[in-house]
């Protein structure tokens, strides 16, 4: 603790090292894959602006110019305009998680997680606004107070009631998703919490139809409106039930080992059929289900820890948690219910030839995984606060002399002078000269990688560079 | 967070930006536009919107932005209306097909719509037009062709609508004219309960 290990620059580039297990990576590389643009994100952000201006579109054209004379009208006026935005903000939110592989392919988990939580705060916003608004315009046509207009709704509306309830919901979902307060909750809570969001979509329907303005009405407006709901829900049901259904069926997966790479730190190997024609990419992570009595209600996102290679996946975890220490227990042959795959983090998605990989603790898993399938000459900068937590570096030693790939493993806390150094702007050049025209994945702790994005983007890397592989969902 | 600061930024300036457009007469055009559109009707200029023969067209076609705006159209204010007001009592007879439920000329057989007389509510606030669906002698749904809209005539409608309209509605219930007052809607319950009460007496 006191006197942590720093070596600041061990460089091992092309150092013979035979012993590299019986199960380490592939048998013959992988090819690299091909490039993903950036095409799909952006037809996909197009499409979803789009239909929030048509969402709007029916207000705006059922409400004759000049109209909204007094203060109650033009509070009524937004409360509708909020409410329209709020409705379509909630099918988006609900199709972005619907894990359907288009979206996950086009935008990749990790954007659509950012994506969603952008989106989640505007959509209280707006519901909240929508709530406001329409009680004060309301209440102030009626001549009453805004308390006694709540009466009203509840009393006199149909529907009223569930829709009240739907924002309660919505905002115990939306107050548990802070970052405090979420840190703070076990993640199966604010899971189960945020899987109440459903019963949103379900409550919050019915006064959409019953008393909005602009749907009350047989007509078009409210044809799509409901055809947009039956899209969403579609695409759940395709999305969380039928596609991982059939993947599941298909690739039978089963717990082939446990193996402990460190202290903390284990592997799970896995088999099953048709493993040959998974397509899959280093750097991707599935949700995984172990089906055993203690495990199979919950689902966890772990990257794979090795390329495809038609014989077995892998991934490592850290045990930091109850459900992680379950893991180091699982007997071989169990099943396991796979997710995905899903993410950008993925040599596909790189802009540039070569590409800089800064990997903190775990976070090397990805970053092993994709390694295999980089074009040769990328650089890893792998922190660990001991020597002890360096994992896999057999294999990443391996990887260093097969796909001409040079390591630096950097030892110690974050203060160490060494450390300090090598992840300033200036040492970043130094070590790698070229490093603004590099393609830069970064996966660790959130601190090593709110610290390397800074010192990267003085460095000169251009936003569109720095690939983050984040796991908030 | 940026992104979502600035998403919530944009949902208020957007609000405000369609509110104040709207607000203020005469900016937009487009508005103005699709109900002055309505009187080539000749039946009766611009009272009775829903007989605008593009009504009942519209629905197949599905077009976007037109029909959106013919199907919102009873319950936005007439331009015309001080020229064409008309004592209460007119009957606009035999309108069946043209409600944007109905299946254009099929419901003969068993059931009938009937449409009442557009009645035009106390304090100018607008046009009440009722039509009922009569299956053998019973009354089994309601609904408005117009409604006074508009500023505080929104909610007031909204809240008529809710009362008297539909299958499980004051009228289907009651089966007669004789429906309780919505509060604070006097004047547009009223003339509600006189076009249904003239359609109920064309029906029976």
């Amino acid at each position: 603790m006191t006197h942590s290990h720093t070596h600041a620059a061990g460089r091992r580039t092309g150092t013979t090292s035979s012993r590299h297990g019986g199960r380490s990576a592939a048998p013959v590389p992988p090819q690299i894959p091909a490039r993903r643009g950036p095409g799909g994100r952006r037809l996909l952000a197009a499409l979803l602006l789009v239909g929030l201006l048509a969402s709007v579109l029916p207000w705006w054209l059922g409400t004759p110019a000049g109209s909204l004379r007094t203060t109650a009208a033009t509070v009524t006026a937004a409360g509708r305009i909020t409410g329209l935005i709020a409705g379509y903000l909630l099918l988006v939110q609900v199709l972005m998680m619907s894990r359907l592989s288009v979206l996950e392919r086009w935008i990749g988990g990790e954007q659509l997680a950012r994506w969603h939580r952008d989106i989640g705060a505007t959509l209280l916003v707006a519901v909240l606004s929508h709530l406001s608004l329409i009680l004060v315009g309301y209440a102030d046509l009626r001549n009453q107070s805004v308390l006694a207009e709540v009466g009203t709704l509840l009393g006199d509306y149909e529907d009223m009631l569930s829709a009240f309830v739907a924002t309660g919901i919505m905002l115990v979902v939306g107050f548990s998703s802070v970052r405090a307060i979420r840190r703070a909750l076990p993640y199966e809570v604010w899971h189960l919490l945020h899987r109440s969001s459903y019963l949103v979509l379900l409550l919050g329907y019915g006064h959409q139809f019953t008393h909005g303005a602009q749907l009350y009405k047989p007509g078009p407006v409210r044809t799509g409106w409901i055809a947009l709901y039956l899209l969403v829900v579609a695409a759940l049901l395709w999305g969380r039930v039928i596609a991982p259904l059939a993947f599941n069926l298909r690739y039978r997966l089963r717990v082939a080992d446990v193996v402990a790479e460190s202290p903390d730190t284990i592997s799970i190997y896995l088999t099953g059929e048709r493993l040959g024609r998974l397509e899959m990419l280093g750097g991707q992570y599935f949700r995984w289900r172990f089906l055993t009595p203690g495990c199979w209600w919950q689902s966890h996102p772990f990257s794979v820890s090795a390329a495809a290679n038609g014989r077995w996946l892998r991934l490592t975890v850290k045990v930091v948690g109850r459900h992680t220490a379950d893991l180091r227990d699982l007997e071989p042959g169990t099943r396991v219910w796979a997710h995905g795959p899903s993410g950008t983090f993925t040599a596909a998605h790189r802009v540039r030839e070569r590409a800089l990989l800064i990997a903190g603790g775990s976070g090397i898993t990805p970053i092993r995984a994709m390694l295999e399938e980089l074009p040769p000459g990328a650089a890893l900068i792998y922190r660990a606060r001991t020597p002890a937590d360096v994992l896999l570096s057999r294999e990443l030693d391996w990887l260093a002399q097969e796909r001409d790939t040079s390591i630096w493993y950097v030892i110690g806390s974050r203060d160490d002078p060494g450390p300090r150094q090598l992840m300033s702007p200036d040492g970043l050049r130094q070590l790698v000269p070229d490093v603004a025209r590099r393609d830069v994945y970064l996966c660790g702790p959130p601190g090593l990688v709110e610290q390397s994005v800074r010192a990267l983007r003085r460095a000169g890397v251009p936003r569109r560079q720095i690939h983050l592989a984040t796991f908030e969902l | 967070m940026r992104r979502a600061l600035f998403a919530i930024t944009g949902l208020a300036a957007s609000t405000t930006a369609l509110v104040v457009l709207k607000g203020s007469p005469g900016a937009t055009q487009v508005a103005q536009n699709l109900p002055t559109a309505q009187p080539v009707n000749p039946s009766g200029p611009g009272v009775d919107p829903s007989a605008d023969p593009a009504a009942p067209a519209a629905d197949p076609t599905g077009a976007a932005p037109k029909p959106s705006g013919t199907a919102d159209a009873p319950t936005s204010p007439k331009p015309t209306k001080s020229s064409t007001t008309r004592p209460s009592g007119t009957k606009t007879t035999a309108k069946a097909p043209t409600a944007p439920k109905t299946t254009t000329k099929a419901p003969q057989s068993t059931t009938r719509r009937v449409t009442g007389p557009t009645v035009d509510t106390a304090e100018d606030y607008g046009y009440v037009q009722v039509q009922i669906v009569v299956s053998g002698n019973k009354i089994i749904d309601a609904v408005t062709l117009s409604l006074p809209s508009g500023g505080e005539s929104d909610i007031h409608s909204g809240d008529v609508r809710n009362k008297y309209n539909g299958t499980g509605g004051e009228v289907v219930q009651k089966q007669s004219a004789n429906l309780n007052t919505v509060s604070g809607a006097t004047a547009t319950s009223n003339a509600y309960k006189q076009s249904l009460r003239a359609a109920i007496e064309q029906a029976f």
